[in-house]
């Protein structure tokens, strides 16, 4: 196993921004930096990973001469000219700084949730003579949209399934572990794996993107595992088998995990003769005494229209097994057997199969989940308008306000001035412009300064902050809206 | 391969990153599958392919990151399988009878911690039909064939520069039409789609990758990663260019009415050559009219006669009427030829580059839009992020991975799936060729139906050893455009959704 393919931090920016110190007013010594959801699909965030992004990247004595020298050679190639280079402000940093990033960084602590149009993290200088690394750094402290978005649309995925299992079943404590990551093979690299595998164990305990749980406990101390997972079966391991011994295959998987829970994949020929004739016929004790011993048996269609399979598998598993019916006055499979579905899941289609389900009268805590591209994959910056803007700066020593305001989107124009994050009596959180903010009040905090991680959150306090949860969020609402 | 030898990387961190253990490199229950198996099997082979999806062909890349990566050489230690046995035990609700220890102890010590797995792929930059064999793995030693799955996961993330390369030879397809029809020469080609995309993307190793992905068919990038990765793991020193410019915080340090002086200090900042300037902080009519137009218009026609050239960039708005604008504006202010094709030209020093809301969809639509109002499509560049490097998932080329082929005691056996909830999903069965079909286009077939000379899969991996070593520079070559590609103007008119 090699590194990965950047170790440079001068090759962390777009390129262009290798041009950028050049052109800020003369006499600019303070540029001062703030990111924010500018709106988006979710009218919330929860904000999470900057402490990824700060420990794997920015923190300690981060450049070398020799990545100074490095790096000239590759942007003077990159742009055919040597007039672009900082080489005199890169070299400053290193025998001044000894290589550390003269900026200080203040964020809302991680897990916090918040409306949007709010200041997340601010950013400045602190070395008047480097005013231009402010926004050097803007290309990867923006990536902070990835973890940040997985992380809101899991708690709303979450809230989704709270809201069903309060309607269908006796608990909703189950939540958490029903909706289960498959998202691994879907991401485009093992980074993005274990940063949103990450994210995604915010809101769940069950995950098969085993990354995440490193991540964690490399970047948010985490001790032992954050999300579970159980042997299960997949298509090459039942098919290998061929298809006339397709009941053996599920039998040899029963006897070889033969405690706890299992995982069976079912739709490898005909998934309706595999539940009705293997699982409701020469399978089924095995399962119903495994069932007496505290096992539970996930049987997993997966292809076909997500919403109908599901609800055929219910009834055919419900007519094998039998049925009981819990407080609610919903159907539920015994607790031995369940059905769970990992094949096309994303928020409209859950919410539709959860509809579905209890239309016809069952519970939801007989149906779990499972998805992949769209937890991990199918979401990006725009998901939640996520920007970074200079909102203030000190030329020749007076301080002005920056901001953008282009006629041709207001939905792209800027804060303005130093900002504050604060929050009202009534709980409701506020961005305070202008300067005019008071400091005292500030939910920002502190947490990188001249290369020092000043704040270092465990995955445990972020976990507890995100599970608090937003204010004045209806899930169905929002979804009904949505849908229009 | 080792890191480069000059760089001295000194914060720990950087060089540890998430993962560094290639037994977490798979999805969690593929550690439960050793045992599932059918008793006997001692071979499993395994391809993967583009089942269909948005586009009719793929173009391969990116297996080599992977393989260089993550599962060339000595990957195994005995520090890994401690540390993933005690993951994985927890993880897995504190069960001991799962994780497969014997299984990679014999992998460290019978093969040196090396995967005795064998690999052979198309080459690196084909451009295939969809519906074809890509690649195959089975394991070597009929000890271990688990190991063909195992690796699955990661094998399956090589859906994601082969889409990226796909949806950008897609666009280059699209821009190569209009300049065919409303220039002279294709010269602006390599340079005409730039990718933005490094913030965009969801981890800088993703960045790094999609980038690269991009370069197989264009030269112009900001996301200087993908130089990196392709410098370390495809043998091209440098394989894409920039070029100054600014961005929005640039001009708005200078104030609101500070923006001419802006605009002016980056023409002379950098007094030769091509610069790009941002111009829509607050009015882009007002700054292409009055701005470009008028109190720079000199300074612009002076710096043009030294060959320096500037791009306008607006950034808001709906596209095609923005460009269309521009270019009038700027036609107005400057001048206007008309190409040998009899279409207009901005003067050679004025360009725009379009770089917000850009897909091959909306390059399609501003091109034609120009085209419709005698514009040549020479005028403009685009730029692209996020629809470049994020707007694509596994399932934009469904990319699968699916076992087709196992022994078992002795004696070889066909697998697949066959679900009839979906025919889609029906995957291919035993051990596959390549080969070229008369026409010249290409053919999955069973690997004993076909001459094993002419099967195009090569082997590229085995016992932990690279056997082919792609350079970025073959396979642009073998992905350059050619008169055999599919027509895109028909593909997009037929494929509206």
């Amino acid at each position: 196993m090699v590194s990965g393919p950047v170790d440079n931090i001068i090759l962390l920016a777009d390129c262009y921004k290798s041009s950028h110190y050049k052109v800020y007013p003369p006499g600019t010594t303070k540029l001062y930096a703030y990111f924010e959801s500018r709106g988006g699909k979710y009218p919330y965030t929860v904000f999470f990973g900057l402490q990824y992004i700060l420990k794997q990247w920015l923190c300690g004595p981060v450049l070398t001469k020799e990545m100074v020298a490095e790096a000239k050679q590759v942007i003077g190639q990159v742009f055919k000219r040597d007039d672009v280079f900082n080489e005199a402000g890169w070299n400053y940093v290193v025998e001044h700084h000894g290589g550390r990033l003269p900026l200080r960084i203040k964020a809302v602590p991680e897990g916090s949730v918040l409306p949007t149009r709010n200041v997340l993290f601010t950013v400045e200088n602190t070395d008047p003579a480097v005013p231009w690394l402010t926004n050097f750094f803007e290309t990867v402290l923006v990536q902070a949209w990835y973890p940040m978005t997985v992380a809101t649309a899991s708690s709303v995925y979450r809230q989704l399934i709270t809201h069903y299992l309060h309607l269908t079943h006796d608990t909703d404590e189950m939540a958490e572990y029903m909706l289960h990551d498959a998202g691994y093979r879907g991401v485009s690299s093992v980074e993005s794996a274990a940063l949103g595998g990450a994210a995604h164990m915010l809101s769940f305990k069950s995950s098969d993107t085993v990354a995440g749980t490193s991540l964690l406990q490399k970047f948010y101390g985490l001790e032992g595992v954050a999300g579970h997972s159980t042997p299960s079966s997949e298509h090459s391991t039942v098919t290998s088998w061929g298809r006339d011994r397709e009941l053996q295959s599920h039998r040899h998987m029963l006897d070889t995990y033969h405690q706890g829970d299992a995982g069976c994949v079912c739709d490898s020929y005909d998934i309706w003769k595999c539940l009705e004739e293997m699982w409701g016929g020469e399978l089924k004790e095995l399962v119903l005494e495994r069932g007496q011993r505290g096992g539970c048996v996930y049987l997993r269609p997966d292809s076909g229209d997500p919403k109908a399979v599901v609800l055929k598998c219910l009834e055919i598993l419900g007519k094998a097994f039998g049925t009981e019916t819990n407080k609610k006055g919903y159907k539920m499979l015994p607790s031995c057997v369940k059905v769970i579905q990992a094949d096309g899941i994303d928020l409209h289609s859950l919410w539709d199969i959860l509809e579905h389900v209890k239309e016809h009268g069952w519970s939801t805590g007989s149906v779990f989940f499972g998805a992949g591209g769209a937890l991990l994959q199918k979401v990006h910056r725009d998901t939640q308008k996520c920007a970074y803007k200079v909102s203030y700066a000190e030329v020749e020593g007076k301080g002005v306000e920056v901001f953008k305001q282009p006629i041709t989107d207001s939905g792209k124009t800027s804060k303005k001035g130093r900002l504050t994050l604060e929050r009202g009596e009534d709980g409701t959180y506020s961005t305070v412009q202008h300067g005019k903010g008071d400091l005292t009040k500030d939910l920002l905090v502190p947490i990188f300064e001249d290369g020092t991680l000043l704040q270092e959150y465990t995955f445990k306090e972020v976990k507890q902050r995100a599970d608090q949860g937003p204010q004045d969020f209806d899930v169905i609402k929002f979804l009904q809206e949505s849908k229009n | 391969m080792h890191d480069l030898p000059h760089l001295s990387v000194t914060n720990g961190a950087m060089e540890g990153g998430a993962v560094n253990n290639i037994i977490l490199l798979a999805d969690s229950y593929k550690v439960t599958h050793h045992r599932q198996y059918p008793p006997g099997t001692t071979s499993i082979y395994s391809y993967f392919e583009s089942r269909g999806g948005r586009f009719p062909y793929t173009v391969f890349f990116g297996l080599q990151y992977i393989l260089k990566r993550w599962l060339q050489g000595p990957v195994l230690t005995k520090e890994m399988i401690q540390e993933a046995k005690e993951l994985i035990k927890v993880h897995m609700r504190d069960r001991d009878d799962i994780f497969n220890e014997e299984g990679w102890n014999y992998i460290l010590e019978r093969h040196g911690g090396r995967l005795p797995i064998r690999v052979c792929a198309v080459p690196e930059g084909s451009v295939v039909p969809t519906k074809n064999v890509l690649f195959t793995v089975e394991n070597t030693d009929p000890m271990v064939p688990w190991i063909t799955n195992f690796f699955e996961t990661i094998f399956v993330q090589v859906w994601y520069p082969l889409t990226v390369a796909t949806n950008s030879r897609i666009q280059k397809q699209v821009l190569h039409h209009y300049l065919k029809e409303t220039h002279e020469n294709l010269d602006p080609l390599p340079f005409s789609l730039h990718d933005f995309g490094y913030r965009g993307s969801t981890s800088v190793e993703s960045a790094a990758l999609g980038g690269a992905a991009h370069l197989v068919n264009f030269q112009g990038t900001d996301t200087v990663a993908a130089l990196s990765l392709l410098r370390k793991f495809y043998h091209c020193p440098m394989a894409g260019f920039s070029i100054p410019a600014s961005e929005h915080s640039t001009i708005t340090t200078w104030g609101q009415h500070g923006e001419v002086d802006a605009c002016r200090n980056m023409l002379e900042s950098f007094p030769e050559g091509i610069v790009a300037c941002v111009s829509d902080s607050y009015d882009i009519w007002n700054c292409c009219e009055k701005i470009w137009g008028e109190e720079l218009r000199d300074l612009i026609i002076k710096r043009g006669k030294t060959g320096g050239t500037l791009i306008v960039r607006p950034d808001s708005g709906d596209p095609p009427a923005v460009v269309l604008k521009c270019l009038e504006m700027l036609g107005k202010a400057f001048g206007v030829t008309t190409n040998k094709k009899g279409f207009k030209m901005l003067p050679p020093y004025l360009k725009v580059i379009q770089g917000d809301g850009i897909s091959y969809r909306m390059i399609a639509t501003i091109l034609e839009h120009l085209k419709q109002h005698g514009w040549s499509a020479a005028n403009v560049s685009f730029g692209s992020g996020g629809a470049l490097l994020q707007k694509v998932n596994r399932d934009t080329q469904k990319c699968a991975y699916k076992c087709s082929h196992a022994v078992i005691n002795g004696e070889g056996v066909d697998v697949f799936k066959q679900p009839v909830t979906d025919p889609g999903k029906t995957s291919k069965k035993g051990r596959l060729s390549l080969i070229h079909t008369a026409d010249g286009s290409f053919s999955t077939v069973r690997e004993d139906e076909a001459d094993p000379k002419l099967n195009l899969l090569v082997p590229v991996f085995e016992n932990g050893e690279l056997l082919r070593d792609y350079t970025l520079e073959e396979i642009r070559k073998r992905a350059e455009l050619n008169p055999q590609d599919i027509d895109v103007m028909k593909f997009l008119s037929e494929n509206q959704a």
